[in-house]
């Protein structure tokens, strides 16, 4: 397994590049955003650890690059900053997993374990419709090429929407599959998960069917081209 | 009794010169005006006075004039008066009267007198007749009474005539009363009026106040919309002379953002600079097991829980100073969900949230991002499975955040524990660690409050009441 790790405190760098070394990893670094956009464009690495106080670059826009490049190297942000607004950010720049300084050797090295055993998951054919694409192996969604971000709870209800694209599916039927069977669902639950996707994925592609339920329709312009 | 009770009102402020200034202003005005108007009222009533009697004096005195002029002195030494003078004096008691006198040495003996006196005489002057004499042909004004006891004014001319070697008096004297009741009248006429000007005068005062300080009551509400939340800053256009003083408060609003934005940087530097070399020894002690590595190692993790807490305590005195922030809460549940999904992950977290499409938190964005992401971290960390939240408006100005979660929920008698500082890190029930406590002092410098209790689900449940901006 190939490992790039992005880190510009010395000290830092060579303990973990022993400690990666000895777990059986091979490790690049890279000691400035410059440096480690270039290696992560071009080599192909299985997970990347990314500081975020870079020289040159930052990490949250080096990461951002990579993720516009359509790079989905699993990324791991080790970083001091340990505010929800940066950690936010974090994620939101497309980080798979975030830990913050100070930590212990092992507890990064059993986050990379359970990055590299997600990535390597079952491939499953992804589900599109017209600018929609679901991919359930990495159980990521976008539209248009920009991901989405979505909850659990949307995430399913999307992924059965897609599942059974033009047919008209009831709210019954819809918080069946959204919940397990002893969650207490409140009345008006399908109503706001249908708010918050549409929000995100533009309101006219959930069609309401009045009395019956919901339906996913592709857009027309968008199943033309 | 009231004047235990009137102490700690003056003791209160500790203020030389407290109290209403609408009231000073108005106060000043009035007594201005008050002086202003009991001078004009003393001065016009005088006045008044003084001419209304002057001119009744030289009808007086015009009678003894006429009197004097009209005289005739016979080779006998008889003195005559004229025939006709005035025909008021021919009725008695009628309030016009004459007299012709000469002067003795007791005072004066009168020689001819008016019908009207019937059988009684004038006085002379009261001070005697020298001031009369000195002043030959000229009459003198005094007070005398009348036969039927009613005030007069009187008048004495004495005069030398040819045919008499000794002076004579001339006298005539007339009724005041109507001069002192025209005089009284013009004079209650004059007060009244005054009064209703000065009261019109105050009143216009008043309203000039109001009206004119109307501006510092509106920058007053101005304010107390920006500490609640409703107002980022001072808006509107203000007169020329308050203008200023608005301008420097949106200045210092201006200027204690930038100091509070100033000191998280430093903050986060401070944080960045220090959890370095902490991790730094923290991985050289894994890798040298030892006596001494234990003990560094010790050090180490209490270091990291010095930084963590006592810069985040630094950051929360600082964020509670600033005002007018406000946040929309939806979307920051929105991001937290997604977020905590991704970093609980492997273990499929499910995070159920509600919030209200228009709930603001009054406050900042990054202080409702850790509060909340706090809790539900917490909460995710010890769920089974599942994480519900909830943000909802209870009561003006206020909203509840809860988050339940269905792990093993936390003993009441642990709870307490739970929020005090110095809990180690990574212990193995819920709401240990730091995570709960500097949430709980957030929320405290945002002045709301943090409860811990038994979720319907099975876990922990963290209710969690902080200031609503109303929208």
């Amino acid at each position: 397994m190939r490992v790039l790790l992005v880190e510009d405190d010395p000290d830092i760098s060579r303990q973990l590049k022993q400690a990666l070394g000895d777990a059986g990893y091979a490790v690049d670094h890279a000691a400035d955003g410059e440096e480690a956009h270039y290696l992560g464009e071009n080599e192909p690495y299985d997970v990347v650890v990314l500081d975020l106080g870079l020289p040159k670059i930052d990490g949250v826009s080096v990461l951002e690059r990579w993720r516009r490049e359509g790079k989905t190297t699993p990324v791991l942000i080790l970083t001091a900053r340990a505010a929800w607004s940066d950690k936010v950010a974090g994620f939101d720049a497309g980080a798979d997993d975030y830990l913050t300084k100070p930590f212990h050797t092992e507890e990064l090295l059993a986050r990379l374990r359970a990055l590299l055993r997600r990535a390597a998951g079952h491939a499953a054919p992804s589900l599109s419709c017209g600018g929609l694409r679901l991919d359930p192996r990495a159980a990521r969604a976008s539209v248009n090429g920009e991901p989405l971000r979505l909850t659990s709870l949307e995430y399913r209800l999307l992924h059965y929407l897609m599942m059974h694209q033009g047919r008209v599916i009831s709210r019954t039927e819809l918080v069946e599959h959204l919940y397990d069977q002893d969650f207490d669902r409140d009345s008006n639950t399908v109503e706001v998960f249908v708010g918050r996707v549409r929000k995100k994925i533009g309101s006219d592609r959930i069609e309401t069917v009045r009395g019956l339920g919901y339906r996913l329709v592709p857009l027309e312009g968008e199943a033309a081209a | 009794m009231s004047g235990e009770a009137q102490a700690p009102a003056e003791n209160g402020r500790g203020r030389p010169r407290e109290g209403s200034l609408v009231r000073r202003l108005i106060a000043l005005a009035a007594g201005w005006i008050l002086v202003a108007l009991i001078l004009t009222g003393a001065v016009l009533t005088t006045f008044f006075k003084q001419a209304a009697l002057s001119r009744f004096q030289d009808g007086v005195a015009e009678i003894a004039e006429g009197l004097l002029a009209g005289t005739t002195v016979s080779a006998d030494g008889k003195v005559a008066a004229p025939d006709l003078i005035d025909a008021r004096s021919l009725r008695t008691y009628s309030g016009t009267y004459w007299q012709i006198a000469e002067p003795t040495p007791a005072g004066i003996h009168p020689l001819s007198r008016s019908r009207s006196l019937w059988d009684a005489d004038l006085d002379g002057p009261p001070k005697g007749l020298e001031q009369a004499i000195a002043r030959l042909g000229k009459p003198v004004f005094y007070d005398a009474v009348g036969p039927d006891g009613r005030p007069l004014r009187a008048v004495a001319i004495v005069a030398l005539l040819p045919e008499r070697t000794e002076p004579l008096i001339f006298m005539a004297a007339q009724d005041r009363t109507p001069v002192d009741q025209d005089a009284r009248r013009f004079a209650t006429l004059t007060w009244i009026a005054l009064l209703l000007l000065g009261g019109g005068l105050v009143a216009a005062v008043l309203l000039q106040v109001r009206v004119g300080l109307s501006p510092l009551f509106d920058l007053g509400r101005a304010i107390a919309q920006v500490r609640q939340g409703k107002a980022q800053r001072l808006t509107g256009v203000w007169p020329r002379e308050i203008s200023p003083l608005a301008g420097e408060l949106n200045a210092l609003l201006d200027h204690n953002q930038e100091v509070v934005e100033r000191q998280r940087t430093h903050v986060g530097n401070l944080a960045h600079a220090l959890k370095t070399p902490i991790s730094v020894m923290l991985a050289e002690t894994e890798r040298h097991p030892g006596e001494l590595a234990e003990v560094v190692s010790r050090q180490a993790a209490a270091m990291r829980g010095h930084v963590d807490h006592h810069l985040r305590r630094a950051r929360a005195a600082a964020r509670a100073q600033t005002a007018g922030e406000r946040t929309l809460i939806e979307p920051v549940m929105d991001e937290l969900a997604v977020t905590l999904e991704r970093v609980f992950q492997d273990k499929g977290v499910v995070i159920d949230w509600r919030a209200p499409e228009d709930l603001w938190f009054r406050g900042e964005r990054q202080d409702f991002l850790e509060i909340a992401g706090n809790i539900m971290e917490n909460a995710g960390k010890w769920c089974r499975g599942r994480v519900r939240a909830d943000a909802t408006p209870s009561g003006p100005g206020r909203l509840t955040l809860t988050v339940e979660d269905d792990g093993p929920g936390l003993p009441a008698d642990r709870r307490d524990q739970a929020l005090k500082r110095g809990a180690r890190l990574d212990e193995s029930a819920p709401g240990s660690g730091l995570g709960l406590s500097i949430v709980d002092e957030l929320v405290r410098a945002y002045g709301g409050r943090l409860t811990l209790g038994d979720a319907s689900m099975g876990g922990l449940k963290v209710v969690v009441e902080l200031p609503a901006a109303e929208t």
